[in-house]
This record gives structure tokens, C-alpha cells and sequence, in this order.
């Protein structure tokens, strides 16, 4: 019986895959990708759902795009400039960033009892740029004139260049920090290194992210520095989140099926600590930029009493981020898989709506059009900026489920020694 | 090198948007995507309402924060103070959009701006243009280097200052005066086409150019000045005009 499970390179891949085809017939070859596997498996079964649902939104979008173009979006040049498009593609890439920074706990800052969530949080950093990056890709109006002229033009001015850089910066070293952990190189001065390169490149990344919209003055709403620390820090949060929604994801939300050392990470107390800790400073942070929102007379800031009216603006701080807050703060929850994994989801959905209202929000302050566009900007997605949001979650989700079953994500060093659990 | 500018006289224009029709057509815009407009707004409140409107073409900055910030340097501003696009290298990712303060560029893959038909249905672009206009300018003069013509798809595109005709005047020449029949042809279709005569058009960095006298003796003021982009066009106000002190909106 032929069976892969961490493979050493892609060789081995295709070449399992060639002998799986020629032994079972292409027929059922078919099924048994389609299912990922042939028994059915959590991850089968997310794959499936994934495949379906990025088969049916991205051709939808491709239709779109070739028939239509970009007149599809209901962004305007007298409107709406970035869309839900670029809210999701942020809410990637800081997503990326923050799983980065989990991450780092064990592998540049020696938190030993975060190890079991490593690789998982490197491959999905790694995804999950991806997933950012091609929608992103399908926003643009030249992707692909963007790879010469990015690097030819040198516009070192710009946030967007080095955002651009330090993403791809970013990119190759998680996918180099990958293998390295897919080799079992842990403590190689290596892997050493290119774990704190990493986590020094995700918050240029992120901060560079946040400084595309904080460097420009003339969006009062946006404009700061507060914005990169912002991003920086509410990245940690949705890493933190998308981290423990995926651990329990993989054992099909059961912790009992979890492997020992993950179950014990789960069942400490100290994850859900970080976890409240980075949603306490996004509360912060969130309550700090309305206040000063609601309470200047600045010209352009008047989208902050929209922005408060919005019922989205509610269920993102009151649902999404202070529920889960009390939850993950109290003693009793913070160690009960399901309060761990209704906080990881809403706090998730409260950053994409985060996102969306940040983005979206910051321009609903018409840009100098008099009685042309009089009042405030009316937005609403086109089906065709939905249809691109579900294509990079299926993405995203669909590569998780295919990395969760290829590879040892749980996986930790043999040598390693495990600090006892704090008790709850 | 010159340093083109404009000055507008706000107590001389009438706010007819012949301006903003002559843009329209030596620049081959769509209906409702004006590079040069007049904006009407209103200030103030019952009993003391104020309607007013202002012309506004591209301000072509001094610092202009739309070159800043364009991650392919695609928008440049040239030696003759004017700022471009190169539609051969945008990449269409709007960013000099968001951050331009004056709201003077226009993405090319929208739905229509004024609510259809759609003209980019109707006359359907060739030859990698976006739409093919039946009174766009002769290819001959379309520059995409330079943001002159029918753009391609999915660029950004903006006011020129009619880089087609001031690139071609004489070099050294202080003014370009529609009234003097040797320049017209080297002046901004705008400028032309005024009927109250309220706009000038010249180099700011000659003293001896009319802009740069009526600047300094009419009191010329600039656009959202205290955003630092250094504008350079210059409105004069006189008794009867104003500048808009914030963005034109309605906030009754």
C-alpha cells in the first residue's frame, strides 16, 4: 500500500502520485484527490468543500473580469476607491503577519510551550499571504506589469513599494523557515536566524502595511503613525486567532484527538492569556482612535459618527472582540475548547470586519466633490467583490486542509522538554 | 525649464463648465469623468446659505503626494513642473487616488459615472484603448508616455495641463495667451475655451510672466494650502470669490 506522509522534496510527491495513478486507475485517482485521501478525513472534508467553493467564486471572478473588467467592483473613482477587495487582502496579509509573530514565541523568544503550534503557524503565514496575494493579484489592474515595474521603477518613497518588498521578503523566508522545520532542523544557528529575520521582516511588513494608509494626510481618519502600531499589533491578534480556530480545525474540533503536546498547550492556560492580552490592547487601541474620531472637528473625520451608527461597528467590539475578551480573561472559560473556539471565531470575524470598516470607512468622506457627491459615500459590495472575498478564504482554507494532511503541522522536536502546564 | 502654472480668476468665472467640455473633448474623457471641473457646493447655513462653485483641474503640485506615493513611479512630474502618468507602467492599483486631496484622477474600468448607457459599450475600444471616442484627438498626438489620449485599460488617468500643446511652445515664453494667435495652439483647451477670460496660464518661475505678477499683486491663494502640496494653480479671490477652505462637503 502506497502512503505519503512528509515528504522529503516535491520529487517524492509526484512521484507517489504517478505510482497512486497507475495503481488504482485514473478514475478513482480522481476521487481519491478530490477527497484528499481515501479514507474521509477532516481535512478531506474541508478540501472538498474549499475546492468547490474556490472553483465555483474564482471562475466566477475570472467570467467577471474577462466579460466586465474591474467595472464590475463598485468602486469609483467619485466613491469608494479600495474596496472589500483591499480589505480582505489586508486582513490576509496582517493575518499572515500575526501568525508569524505567534511563531516567534517559540522560535525566537524561547517560549517553549508554544512549539506545538509552530509549523502550523508558519504554514498557514505562508497560505495565507498567498490567499492575500492573489486576491490582491485579481484587484489590480496590471499584476503582472507590477513585477517588472515595481523593481525597475525604485519609487523608495512609496509605502506600497516597501510593503511590497518586505511581503516578499517575507514570503521566501517562511517558506525557507517551512522547510527547515519540514527537515526537522529546529536549533540550527539557521533556523535560528531566519526565524528572527522572520519575525523583524513581519513587523516592517506590517507596519509598512499600516503606513500605506497612515502616511496619507489628507485621510484624516488614516493618518499617523498610530496606524502602523496598529496594524502591527491587531495583526498579533488575528494570528493569534486563526491559530487556535485551525488546531482544533485539524482534530475536527475534538481536543481529545489532539497529540500530547498540543492537547497540553490547548488545555494550558497560556495561550488563552496571549489571547486576551492581544485583544485587550485591539480594545485599547479601537477605543482610543474613536474617541479622538468622535471628539474632533477636523475636516474629514466626520466618518467616525458614521462609522458608530454602522450595527457592523457593534458586533465587531461588543461581540467579536469584548466577549471573547471576558471569556478569555476568565478562569472558569479560557481553558474549555468550546469558549476557546467561539472566542477564536468571532474575534477572527471582528477582524475582517475590523478591516473592512477601516479600509472602507477611511474613504466615505467624499474626497473633494462638492455637490457632486454631497453627503457620505455609500458602499456596497458588487457580487463580483464578494465572490473574490469566498475564492481567497477558500483558498486559504483549502491549502490548510491540503498542508494539514500532507504534513506533520502538530510536529515538534523530539528533544523537545515541555514546561508542566499552568494550572487554570 | 518652464514651471507651468495657472492662475483662475473666481470673481470672472461664471461657473458655465465650458472648461470642463473642452476637456472633455481635445482629452477624450468619458461623460461624467472630468479631469477639469466646477464644482458647485454650498456653505453656510438658513438664513445666510451660500451657493458657490470652483473650477478645478489638476492642481499639478509642487509636492505632489499621487508621485509620492505610486509604488511603479508611473506618475512623475516632468521638467516642465506638470505631472504625468505613464500608462505603459501603471499597474492600475489606485493608490494615487486615495491619496490625492483635490480628487483629480479617474480609474478607467468603472461603471458609468453618470449612469449610462455606457459609452465603452457603445464604442467599443480598439487597439488596446479603452473605448474608442468618435471625437478622440488624432492618433498622432495620442502620448500614452506621457497620459495623453484614450487610455488603455485599468490606468489611472489625469488632467495633463494639455501636455500635447504646452510641451510644444516655444521655449522661453513667459505666457501661453489664447488671445495671441501665435500661441493659442500651445494653450490648455480650458484656457482656450474660457468665455469670461478668468483663466491665465504661465510660468511661475519667470517674474516677468503675467501669472507670476497677478499672483503676487491679486493675492493669489491656493487649494487645501495647509496640506503642503504646493499647488500650482492659484486662484485669486478678489471681493466676490472664495476658495473652499475644506473639501466642498456638505456638512448641514
Amino acid at each position: 500500500m502506497i502512503a505519503i506522509r512528509e515528504p522529503k522534496d516535491f520529487a517524492e510527491v509526484f512521484k507517489y502520485l504517478g505510482e497512486l495513478r497507475r495503481e488504482v486507475g485514473t478514475a478513482e485517482f480522481l476521487r481519491i484527490c478530490f477527497n484528499l485521501g481515501k479514507e474521509p478525513s477532516a481535512a478531506g472534508t474541508w478540501w472538498k468543500l474549499c475546492l468547490v467553493l474556490g472553483a465555483a467564486s474564482g471562475l466566477f471572478v475570472l467570467t467577471m473580469l474577462i466579460t466586465v473588467g474591474h467595472a464590475s467592483f463598485n468602486t469609483s473613482s467619485d466613491g469608494i476607491n479600495w474596496g472589500i477587495a483591499i480589505s480582505t487582502y489586508v486582513f490576509f496579509a496582517l493575518t499572515s503577519s500575526g501568525l508569524t509573530m505567534i511563531a516567534a514565541l517559540p522560535l525566537v523568544f524561547g517560549f517553549r510551550q508554544f512549539q506545538p503550534v509552530a509549523k502550523r503557524c508558519i504554514y498557514l503565514a505562508i497560505i495565507t499571504l498567498v490567499a492575500g496575494f492573489s486576491v490582491l493579484a485579481l484587484e489590480l489592474g496590471h499584476p503582472f506589469r507590477m513585477l517588472w515595474a515595481m523593481p525597475t521603477g525604485m519609487q523608495v518613497q512609496s509605502p506600497m513599494f516597501w510593503m511590497g518588498v518586505f511581503y516578499s521578503i517575507d514570503l521566501v523566508l517562511l517558506i525557507w523557515k517551512f522547510y527547515l522545520i519540514w527537515q526537522e532542523d529546529w536549533d540550527s544557528p539557521l533556523a535560528h536566524l531566519l526565524g528572527a529575520a522572520s519575525f523583524v521582516c513581519v513587523i516592517f511588513a506590517s507596519g509598512m502595511l499600516g503606513m500605506v494608509f497612515g502616511s496619507v494626510a489628507m485621510r484624516p481618519m488614516w493618518f499617523g503613525s498610530f496606524t502602523s502600531i496598529y496594524y502591527m499589533l491587531t495583526a498579533a491578534l488575528s494570528g493569534a486567532a486563526a491559530i487556535v480556530v485551525t488546531s482544533y480545525m485539524a482534530y475536527d474540533f475534538n481536543r481529545n484527538r489532539m497529540p500530547e503536546p498540543l492537547k497540553a498547550l490547548a488545555e494550558s492556560p497560556d495561550l488563552p492569556k496571549v489571547f486576551a492580552t492581544l485583544i485587550g490592547i485591539a480594545l485599547v487601541m479601537i477605543l482610543t482612535r474613536f474617541w479622538t474620531g468622535l471628539w474632533s472637528n477636523l475636516d474629514g473625520m466626520e466618518g467616525f459618527h458614521a462609522l458608530v451608527r454602522d450595527p457592523l461597528f457593534h458586533a465587531e467590539v461588543w461581540l467579536g472582540l469584548a466577549l471573547p475578551f471576558w471569556m478569555m480573561l476568565s478562569p472558569s472559560m479560557q481553558t474549555q475548547p468550546g469558549k476557546q473556539l467561539i472566542a477564536a471565531f468571532l474575534v477572527l470575524g471582528a477582524m475582517f470586519i475590523n478591516r473592512y470598516e477601516f479600509i472602507v470607512g477611511g474613504q466615505i468622506v467624499p474626497m473633494f466633490k462638492g455637490n457632486w457627491v454631497s453627503s457620505l459615500i455609500s458602499y456596497t459590495p458588487s457580487l463580483t467583490e464578494w465572490a473574490l472575498t469566498v475564492f481567497g478564504f477558500a483558498m486559504a482554507l483549502g491549502l490548510y486542509a491540503l498542508g494539514e494532511k500532507v504534513f506533520h503541522l502538530s510536529a515538534v522536536p523530539d528533544q523537545a522538554v515541555y514546561p508542566e502546564p499552568a494550572k487554570a | 525649464m518652464a514651471k507651468w502654472g495657472m492662475v483662475i480668476d473666481l470673481e470672472k468665472c461664471t461657473g458655465c463648465q465650458a472648461c470642463t467640455m473642452a476637456c472633455g473633448m481635445e482629452n477624450s474623457r468619458l461623460p461624467g469623468e472630468h479631469w477639469q471641473d466646477v464644482i458647485f457646493y454650498n456653505e453656510g447655513e438658513y438664513p445666510s446659505p451660500q451657493v458657490k462653485w470652483f473650477p478645478r483641474p489638476c492642481m499639478q503640485c509642487e509636492n505632489p503626494s499621487c508621485v509620492a506615493v505610486c509604488p511603479v513611479r508611473a506618475t512623475y512630474k516632468n521638467e516642465d513642473g506638470v505631472v504625468l502618468v505613464d500608462w505603459e507602467r501603471c499597474i492600475g492599483c489606485k493608490y494615487c487616488m486615495v491619496a490625492c486631496p483635490y480628487g483629480v484622477r479617474f480609474y478607467t474600468e468603472e461603471k458609468p459615472a453618470y449612469g449610462g448607457p455606457d459609452m465603452k459599450q457603445v464604442f467599443k475600444g480598439e487597439q488596446g484603448r479603452s473605448w474608442n471616442p468618435p471625437w478622440r484627438m488624432p492618433d498622432s498626438k495620442e502620448d500614452w508616455k506621457h497620459g495623453v489620449g484614450v487610455q488603455p485599460h485599468d490606468v489611472v488617468s489625469k488632467c495633463t495641463f494639455c501636455y500635447h500643446r504646452v510641451s510644444k511652445a516655444p521655449k522661453g515664453t513667459a505666457d501661453l495667451d489664447p488671445s495671441n494667435p501665435a500661441l493659442r495652439e500651445f494653450t490648455p483647451a480650458c484656457v482656450v475655451t474660457c468665455a469670461p477670460s478668468a483663466r491665465f496660464f504661465g510660468d511661475l518661475s519667470n517674474p516677468n510672466s503675467e501669472v507670476s505678477k497677478m499672483i503676487g499683486n491679486k493675492n493669489g491663494v491656493r487649494l487645501l494650502d495647509h496640506l503642503g502640496n504646493k499647488p500650482q494653480v492659484y486662484y485669486l479671490t478678489g471681493v466676490g470669490g472664495a476658495v473652499p477652505s475644506n473639501r466642498a462637503t456638505n456638512k448641514a
